[in-house]
């Protein structure tokens, strides 16, 4: 079956079954900045904003996301106009392989739209559902903050 | 795995929906988290997703505070947090899983499937929650009933769970697990009114035992009465008794002991006023 969906400010008619999830769609259909990690919603490779609102898109089922907005990392910036966010993760060596880093960057900007000048334990928890097996987090970490001050007093 | 022949239903009342999960197979569809679990063959046929039926909300009326089924464990942590209100509840949801899955995990869908590291079950219990259910045995019950009964296991659409503010009520809780963002081995929530320091009335409550969940009634009786001192924690201490199921990572008197460490803790947090 066609169901609309409405991906980074664009309407697709995406072909799916009924049973499969919304990151399953997306990759199908080339949406390829969404990782597939561990598929149990414990990793984040696969964050998406869902309304605005980070999810795990392997633990969304894509049928019930019918009227509702998607947008991947490409919806936050792209390879040629990287957000600040993007940048902050590439300058502060923020990422390594980057299979985590889509995901990563979902959190922050989400986390960055609440609290534009967040302390250590906001960060922490905002990221709280993205794993990274190469940096270690303080990378990560000081990019969040590095994006946060480049950010601040300007509308995400 | 879901069959790829599953049949969607959104329907827009909860009339509409509670008509369509008597039929066997046909289940709500919230959040999806619990859903996309492995699942016995075939069992199920159909989702009727609640997503239009307008049960997302989060509200206090007066001193009661009103949660719709389809409101995520993001949402109640949001509003506790914004409005002061119902701490214990939302510190516990806040802290549940990860971010991500906050906002996904519905309120409904944990009361129903009731997973024994639900972190919703034991704060509710203790703040005397009721909940409204739809369905052949359609009522407001007290949560306890509803858990410890075959409600649960009934066809049902749950609406909301209500939760009363109430005076002088000093409340905590506690979850074990090994890590933030694992899933807790047990949760143990107090809410005990004081007045002048003195314990009037306590409603303890720990999930993650065999039976789920189990009211510590010896624990309150042994503080009612009285003040909390670091003898009256070590007498209800020694009162509990508790059966864990084993599992890989730890023995049931280990859990047991934890448990009576947590429950020292809690205790003592609520009395310094840390909770």
């Amino acid at each position: 079956m066609k169901i609309p969906f409405s991906i980074n400010s664009a309407v697709y008619e995406l072909e799916l079954q009924p049973h499969e999830t919304l990151l399953t769609v997306l990759r199908n259909h080339g949406f390829t900045e969404v990782k597939s990690g561990c598929e149990e919603g414990e990793c984040g490779a696969c964050l998406v904003l869902l309304d605005e609102k980070p999810v795990n898109s392997c633990q969304v089922l894509a049928m019930s996301v019918r009227n509702k907005h998607v947008r991947t990392v490409k919806g936050i910036g792209t390879l040629y106009v990287p957000h600040v966010i993007q940048k902050a993760f590439a300058q502060r060596g923020a990422d390594q392989c980057g299979f985590c880093s889509p995901g990563m960057v979902i959190a922050t900007f989400s986390l960055l739209r609440e609290h534009p000048n967040p302390t250590r334990e906001q960060i922490a928890e905002a990221l709280d559902g993205n794993l990274c097996r190469c940096t270690g987090y303080v990378k990560i970490i000081e990019a969040v903050e590095h994006a946060a001050a480049e950010l601040r007093n300007t509308k995400l | 795995m879901l069959p790829n022949t599953i049949q969607w239903y959104f329907p827009t009342t909860v009339k509409e929906a509670t008509k369509l999960i008597q039929k066997k197979g046909i289940i709500l569809h919230g959040g999806g988290t619990k859903i996309l679990e492995p699942q016995p063959r075939g069992s199920i046929k159909g989702l009727v997703d609640i997503g239009s039926l307008g049960l997302n909300y989060v509200k206090a009326v007066g001193k009661t505070i009103h949660i719709g089924s389809g409101a995520t464990f993001a949402d109640v942590a949001q509003f506790c947090r914004k409005k002061n209100i119902l701490t214990m509840l939302g510190n516990s949801l806040g802290s549940a899983a990860s971010t991500p899955l906050r906002n996904r995990i519905t309120i409904g869908g944990s009361l129903k499937d009731f997973p024994m590291w639900s972190n919703l079950y034991a704060p509710l219990l203790a703040l005397e929650a009721t909940i409204e259910i739809t369905g052949e045995r359609a009522g407001v019950f007290s949560l306890e009933h509803y858990a410890a009964s075959t409600l649960i296991k009934s066809k049902h659409l749950i609406k909301e769970v209500r939760v009363s503010e109430k005076k002088h009520l000093r409340c905590g809780v506690k979850a074990f697990h090994v890590v933030r963002f694992e899933y807790p081995i047990f949760n143990i929530a107090a809410a005990l009114t004081m007045r002048e320091n003195i314990v009037q009335n306590a409603r303890i409550y720990i999930t993650g035992v065999k039976k789920k969940f189990l009211r510590l009634e010896s624990a309150e009786h042994a503080i009612r009465g009285k003040s909390i001192t670091d003898e009256t924690i070590d007498k209800a201490a020694g009162q509990i008794s508790l059966t864990f199921a084993p599992d890989y990572k730890f023995s049931s008197g280990y859990k047991e002991r934890m448990a009576r460490v947590y429950f020292k803790d809690l205790l003592c947090e609520i009395q310094q006023g840390i909770v």
